[in-house]
């Protein structure tokens, strides 16, 4: 039985719909069912979950606090946690349509304003369609490098996260009697969901007594759920290659294929971006090294220098990742001969123009961390970042800096 | 259940303000109007678009269609819809980058091409049996329409 006492619904038995113009829509398939919106809004509130707490960790990764450095280890860290941002909020993209698609007749009770209360109810809707139709979307043109919304990604996707999830918490909150009935109700069995609220409606399976589950002449509602899902793994299967390389071949759906890329890398800012060329690094360039004892580095003292191996994943905020094998510098060694520690806080300045030109390192990724000079076994192209990257284990590619031209110990 | 949906909303209501709120801190406020446009933008176009013309499309194969073939087809365009809704914008912008980015490279119109086959043959494939074993008199199982 569905319960009584939804916040939007009024109490006692049915009365019949109100009288309602004849153009009005009405919606008479048996598909629809409080049963099948619960578990589809069940799925959906799993993934915006998965996905707030996975992006609030990478914006932590951006900027770590001081008093909690971000770890080293372990160094595929990121490349998981924004690899299934990317992939769950992808997947999320169909299946906020099918939730929306399964109470499309909501949206035509009639009368359409009601009461005051059936007015707040539409605008906080109004809100929550708005947001995720929009988050998602921008989610995923920032995967795209397609930028046609006039406002900076970060600091609205990363707000705009909150307008999400506070307008879902409140929905669960109002909707809670719906979704206990929904998820305890049998699929086939359920309530017929249409225009006219369940308790207004004589028809409605869940206020009619006993009597036999809705007849579906086409598909079913488990085969709505199952065609759903089968759906959404084909996109998550075909677009996870960039970033489980194994799948790359399968990679139908994939923005990025990582093996594509110079040095076996792609590229997220190409020198011709960032308005490097190669003769900003002639033979006489040094690196500049600033702290207590300052120094500098010519470009033979840096090759010598070089001898440090690591194999450290690069993994983009844009959900690619790739294993990479680094050859170069270790930091700390070049931090300590200027009079830092691994305690210090170090700024590793870029040549590059626009995006991340300084970026901070400290803790236990500056232990780790290389200036590396050779990327797969060849020397840096200047799209990698020639004469010098930053590369540190668990660290996002945006902060990898590439064309170092000073380093600060802080 | 009565605490918790009132947990829910208080809490819901502090995450949304807390949201909003900074957005009018963070974002400047003619920005912040494109943003609004944009959500307004999304719930017109998803609920004064898209669903109309699913609704429609689906009334038009009801009206078409035997119940038996029509729910194959279904399961196929229900199946279909994610694959095409994610490769669109890939095909809209596939050659638009440089070639290091690794980005945007495939031919997503193929791509989306194949899935959509292999989705359209494995439906059919679904409807003939259904539709061999219908007809099998040593089955004997009730029509399914």
């Amino acid at each position: 039985m569905h319960p009584t006492g939804t916040a939007d619904q009024p109490k006692g038995p049915a009365s019949g719909p109100r009288p309602r113009p004849r153009w009005w829509p009405r919606f008479d398939s048996t598909l629809r069912s409080t049963a099948l919106t619960a578990r589809l809004g069940r799925a959906l509130g799993i993934a915006i979950g998965i996905s707030l707490v996975t992006g609030l960790l990478s914006l932590y990764q951006y900027e770590p606090w001081s008093w909690l450095p971000a770890l080293a280890t372990p160094a595929w860290g990121y490349r998981v946690t924004q690899g299934v941002h990317v992939a769950v909020g992808t997947a999320t993209i169909p299946l906020v349509l099918v939730k929306l698609w399964s109470v499309y007749p909501n949206a035509f009770r009639w009368p359409p304003f009601k009461s005051a209360k059936r007015v707040l109810e539409l605008l906080s809707l109004t809100i929550l369609v708005g947001s995720i139709l929009v988050q998602l979307t921008t989610g995923f043109l920032n995967v795209l490098n397609w930028y046609p919304f006039p406002w900076d990604f970060v600091s609205v996707h990363h707000y705009l996260a909150y307008v999400v999830v506070g307008s879902v918490l409140l929905h669960i909150g109002v909707k809670l009697p719906d979704i206990a009935y929904g998820l305890q109700t049998k699929l086939p069995e359920g309530d017929v969901l249409t225009e006219i609220p369940w308790n207004e409606n004589p028809e409605s399976h869940s206020i009619a007594g006993d009597q036999p589950p809705p007849v579906m002449p086409g598909i079913s509602r488990r085969g709505v759920l199952t065609a759903a899902a089968v759906g959404i793994a084909a996109v998550v299967v075909t677009s996870i290659g960039q970033a489980l390389t194994p799948l790359e071949r399968i990679g139908l759906l994939a923005a990025r294929q990582p093996s594509k890329g110079p040095q076996g890398v792609p590229v997220n800012r190409t020198a011709e971006e960032a308005k490097v060329s190669a003769s900003m690094i002639g033979p006489d360039w040094t690196l500049q090294i600033n702290g207590p004892r300052p120094y500098k580095l010519t470009v033979a003292e840096i090759e010598q220098q070089a001898v440090h191996e690591a194999l450290i994943p690069i993994a983009a905020v844009e959900g690619w990742s790739v294993d990479a094998s680094w050859r170069g510098l270790r930091l700390l060694d070049v931090v300590e001969r200027a009079g830092g520690t691994a305690d210090s806080h170090v700024a590793v300045v870029s040549f590059g123009a626009g995006g991340i030109r300084r970026s901070q390192i400290f803790g236990p990724q500056l232990s780790r961390a290389l200036l590396a000079t050779q990327l797969n076994g060849q020397r840096l192209s200047l799209d990698q970042g020639y004469p010098l990257r930053l590369v540190a284990p668990n660290r996002p590619e945006i902060l990898s800096t590439k064309w170092v031209s000073q380093i600060e110990v802080l | 259940m009565g605490i918790w949906r009132l947990v829910l909303g208080i809490l819901g209501l502090l995450v949304l303000l807390y949201g909003i709120v900074n957005l009018l801190i963070d974002v400047p406020i003619q920005t912040l109007g494109w943003v609004t446009v944009w959500l307004i933008a999304a719930v017109v176009i998803h609920h004064g678009l898209l669903s109309p013309v699913l609704v429609a499309v689906s009334s038009l194969l009801r009206r078409l269609l035997p119940d038996r073939g029509r729910r194959y087809l279904q399961v196929a365009l229900v199946t279909a819809v994610p694959v095409t809704v994610i490769a669109i914008p890939m095909i809209y912008r596939q050659g638009s980058q440089p070639p290091s980015k690794a980005l945007l490279l495939q031919n997503f119109t193929a791509n989306l091409g194949l899935l959509l086959g292999i989705i359209a043959v494995l439906s059919l494939i679904g409807y003939a049996i259904k539709v061999t074993r219908d007809r099998s008199p040593t089955r004997g199982g009730p029509p399914s329409t």
